[in-house]
C-alpha cells in the first residue's frame, strides 16, 4: 500500500528534474509547427501573388462579357467558359448530390454489412484519378451518344456525369460524418413521439445537420470546379455559347459541347499567342476567386448552423 | 427552420430537374462541331467567325490535332473532322463513306530561334534531317554556316522541337524527310506518319505549342505552319528544293508547289518535294473530313462557303487557295454528299 502511495510523488519528482529538457523540447516542437504552418501559408500566398501579379492586369470586363475573338485575339473574352463552368457545376450537382447525400444517409441508417461495403467502395472511388473517370465518362456517355445521334456526344451532360461521380465520395463521406454528430437522443425523442423514421430524418436529423452537409457540398463543388482532366474527354470545348430557346428564353443546351474555365486556361496557356497567355492568367484568377467564394460560403454555412443550434 | 430547410431542398431539386429537362428538350443542337488539325486552325477560326457574321450559323472548331480529328469523326462524335494527313487504309476502313475535302494548301516552315540571327538562313534537306536526327548539334556547325556566308552563327546548341500529339503537320514534315533522306526513311529511321519515334528533342502540343517552345528556347528549331511563324514573328529558313533552288516559303511558292500535282480521285496525297522550280518543297493540302451520307445539310453549306467565298481570304492568312482544277473537283465532291 505504501509503495503505491509513494509512486506518484516519485514520478512527479522525476519529471520536475527534467523540466528544462521538456521546455526545450516544447520550444523546438512549437517552432517546427509554426514553421510548417508558415510554409503552408507561404505557398498559398505565393500562388495568389503570382496569379494576381500575372493575371490582374489582364482582368478586364471583356473577359466576362465577350466570346473569344479569333480575328483580333486581344479583344476577346471567355464569357462562354465562365458560363460553362457554372452550368457544369449545376449539372454535376444534379447528378452527384442525390447519390452522395442519400448514400450518406443510408450508411448511417442502415449500418449493415452492405453499408460498410458501400463505404469501402466510396473510399476506393475517392482514390481513382480524375482522368480515369474522364475516360470512363467518354466510354459510358460520349461514345454511345455519338453512335445514336451522329455529331453528338460531347456535352454538358457528359462533363456533369464525370464531375458528378467525382463529387459523390466527398459528399457521401461528409454527410455520413455530420449525421453521426447529430445526438441520438434527438432521434429517440422524435421516434418516441410517434414520428416515422422518414419523418425523423427529414424534419429532425437533416435540419440539424444542414450546415455540415452544405459544407460538404461546397467543398465538393470547389474540388470539381478546377478539374481539367475529366473535361478533356467529355465537354470538347466551345468558342461560343451553347444555348437554345425554350419559349423565347435562352437556356443552356446540355446536349451540346460546352466550355469550362480550366479547359480554356489549359488550352490558352499552351498557345503561342501572348494575348491568349494573358487571358489564361486572368482566367486562373477568375477560377480561383470562384473556388475561394465557394470555400468561404462553406464556412458561412457551418457558422450559421452553429449559431442556430445555440 | 424546418420549413426553410425543406424549401431550400425542394427548390434545389426542382431547379436541377428543370435544368435537366430543358437541356433534354433540344433534340438537335444548332451548332456545327468540328475538330482536328491545328495547321489550318488560324484560318478556320477566322473563316468560321466570318461565316457566323454572314449567315448566323454557329461553328465550333477545336484545334486538337489531325490525329484527334480523325478519331473523333470516326467515332461520329463531331460533325466534321480536319486533318492535313490523308487517312491511311486502316483509318479509312474504320470510317466507311468518309470524304476528304481539300480546303487550302499550306507550307510547313522550319522555324528557329538563334540569338542574333535573322530570318532566311539557308538549309538543305540533308541538314534538316541531320539536325532532327541529332547528328548536327551546334548552330555554328560548318555544314550550316557554309550555306549562309553572310550570317554570323553563335555556338548555341541546337534544340529540336517536334509535336507531341498526332499531327498532320508532322506527317507532311516526316513524309518530306523520308523522301529526301535515306537514313530518315530507312529501316532504322523514324520514317513518316502523324507521330514518329523522334530521336531527340522536346514535344509541343499543336502548332501553337511548338511555336511557343521555339520562341522560349534559345537555339530552338521546329516545324510549324507558315501562318504561325508569320503571326508570331518567328524566323524561318529558305530550303533547297528538288531543282536546287533555295526557296523562302510564301503563299506564292506554296501555290506553285500545289499547282504542279495531280491529286487522285479521293484527294489523298501529300505534295512534298515538288518538281516545280519555284515551288517550296514542304507543303500539303489540308482536308475537312465528312461522311458522304448522313452529314447534316448545314455542314454541306459550310463546306461550299469555304470552297468559294472563303478562298478569297486564305492568302491574307498565309494559306494558298486551291488551284482552280482542285477547287472544281472539291466542289463536285461536296455536291455528291447526301
Amino acid at each position: 500500500m505504501s509503495t503505491t502511495l509513494s509512486s506518484p510523488p516519485n514520478l512527479l519528482a522525476k519529471s520536475t528534474g527534467n523540466v528544462a529538457g521538456r521546455k526545450l523540447k516544447n520550444i523546438v516542437m512549437l517552432t517546427l509547427c509554426i514553421i510548417a504552418a508558415g510554409l503552408a501559408i507561404l505557398v498559398l500566398g505565393l500562388v495568389l501573388y503570382f496569379l494576381l501579379s500575372k493575371g490582374f492586369s489582364s482582368l478586364h470586363i471583356r473577359l466576362f462579357t465577350q466570346l473569344p475573338d479569333n480575328i483580333d485575339t486581344s479583344k476577346g473574352g471567355m464569357a462562354q467558359s465562365i458560363f460553362g463552368t457554372l452550368v457544369l457545376l449545376g449539372v454535376s450537382s444534379a447528378i452527384g448530390l442525390p447519390f452522395g447525400i442519400l448514400g450518406g444517409i443510408y450508411q448511417i441508417e442502415a449500418r449493415g454489412r452492405f453499408a460498410s461495403l458501400v463505404r469501402f467502395f466510396t473510399d476506393v472511388l475517392n482514390g481513382i484519378p480524375s482522368i480515369v473517370i474522364g475516360i470512363f465518362a467518354y466510354a459510358a456517355v460520349v461514345f454511345p451518344l455519338a453512335q445514336r445521334t451522329h455529331g453528338q456526344g460531347f456535352s454538358a451532360y457528359a462533363g456533369g456525369f464525370a464531375l458528378g461521380i467525382l463529387m459523390i465520395p466527398t459528399v457521401m463521406r461528409t454527410t455520413e460524418e455530420i449525421l453521426r454528430l447529430v445526438p441520438f437522443p434527438l432521434r429517440e425523442a422524435s421516434l418516441g413521439l410517434g414520428a416515422t423514421r422518414w419523418r425523423t430524418m427529414w424534419s429532425v436529423v437533416l435540419p440539424a445537420a444542414r450546415g455540415g452537409i452544405i459544407t460538404g457540398v461546397m467543398l465538393a463543388l470547389a474540388r470539381i470546379a478546377g478539374e481539367t482532366a475529366p473535361l478533356l474527354f467529355t465537354i470538347f470545348g466551345n468558342q461560343l455559347f451553347a444555348t437554345h430557346k425554350v419559349a423565347g428564353v435562352s437556356v443552356p443546351t446540355l446536349t451540346a459541347p460546352i466550355d469550362a474555365l480550366p479547359l480554356r486556361i489549359y488550352n490558352y496557356s499552351q498557345d503561342v499567342d501572348p494575348n491568349h497567355n494573358a487571358q489564361a492568367w486572368a482566367g486562373a484568377v477568375v477560377l480561383i476567386t470562384l473556388i475561394l467564394v465557394l470555400s468561404i460560403a462553406a464556412r458561412f454555412a457551418t457558422r450559421g448552423n452553429m449559431q442556430e443550434e445555440k | 427552420m424546418h420549413k426553410s430547410f425543406t424549401q431550400t431542398w425542394k427548390g434545389a431539386v426542382l431547379a436541377a430537374l428543370g435544368l435537366t429537362l430543358l437541356g433534354g428538350a433540344s433534340a438537335q443542337a444548332q451548332q456545327i462541331n468540328g475538330a482536328g488539325a491545328t495547321f489550318p486552325a488560324p484560318l478556320y477560326l477566322k473563316w468560321f467567325q466570318e461565316y457566323k457574321n454572314a449567315t448566323g450559323a454557329q461553328v465550333n472548331y477545336q484545334a486538337i490535332g489531325s490525329g484527334g480529328g480523325i478519331k473523333n469523326i470516326t467515332a461520329h462524335a463531331v460533325d466534321f473532322g480536319a486533318s492535313d494527313a490523308p487517312m491511311n487504309a486502316a483509318e479509312m476502313a474504320a470510317a466507311p463513306g468518309i470524304l476528304h475535302i481539300p480546303t487550302v494548301a499550306g507550307a510547313v516552315v522550319v522555324a528557329y530561334n538563334v540569338p542574333g540571327v535573322g530570318p532566311g538562313i539557308h538549309l538543305t534537306p540533308a541538314i534538316i534531317a541531320d539536325i532532327f536526327l541529332g547528328k548536327i548539334t551546334k548552330w555554328n556547325d560548318s555544314q550550316i554556316t557554309r550555306l549562309s556566308p553572310g550570317i554570323k552563327f553563335p555556338s548555341t546548341s541546337i534544340f529540336p522541337v517536334h509535336r507531341s500529339d498526332g499531327s498532320g503537320t508532322t506527317n507532311i514534315f516526316t513524309t518530306y524527310l523520308s523522301e529526301v533522306s535515306s537514313e530518315w526513311g530507312g529501316a532504322d529511321g523514324p520514317k513518316s506518319g502523324k507521330s514518329v519515334r523522334w530521336p531527340n528533342g522536346l514535344g509541343g502540343k499543336g502548332n501553337a505549342g511548338v511555336a511557343q517552345l521555339i520562341k522560349q528556347n534559345e537555339g530552338g528549331i521546329g516545324y510549324i505552319e507558315l501562318s504561325y511563324a508569320v503571326t508570331n514573328v518567328i524566323s524561318y529558313a529558305a530550303i533547297r528544293n528538288a531543282k536546287g533552288k533555295f526557296i523562302y516559303p510564301s503563299v506564292n511558292n506554296t501555290s506553285d508547289a500545289a499547282e504542279g500535282v495531280t491529286l487522285p480521285a479521293d484527294f489523298r496525297k501529300v505534295i512534298t518535294n515538288t518538281s516545280s522550280v519555284t515551288g517550296y518543297p514542304i507543303t500539303g493540302f489540308t482536308f475537312l473530313l465528312v461522311y458522304k451520307n448522313g452529314t447534316r445539310p448545314e455542314v454541306k453549306k459550310l463546306l461550299q462557303w469555304c470552297l468559294t467565298t472563303g478562298q478569297a481570304g486564305a492568302a491574307a492568312q498565309q494559306y494558298a487557295p486551291l488551284p482552280p482544277s482542285v477547287k472544281r473537283r472539291a466542289l463536285a465532291a461536296v455536291a455528291s454528299m447526301r
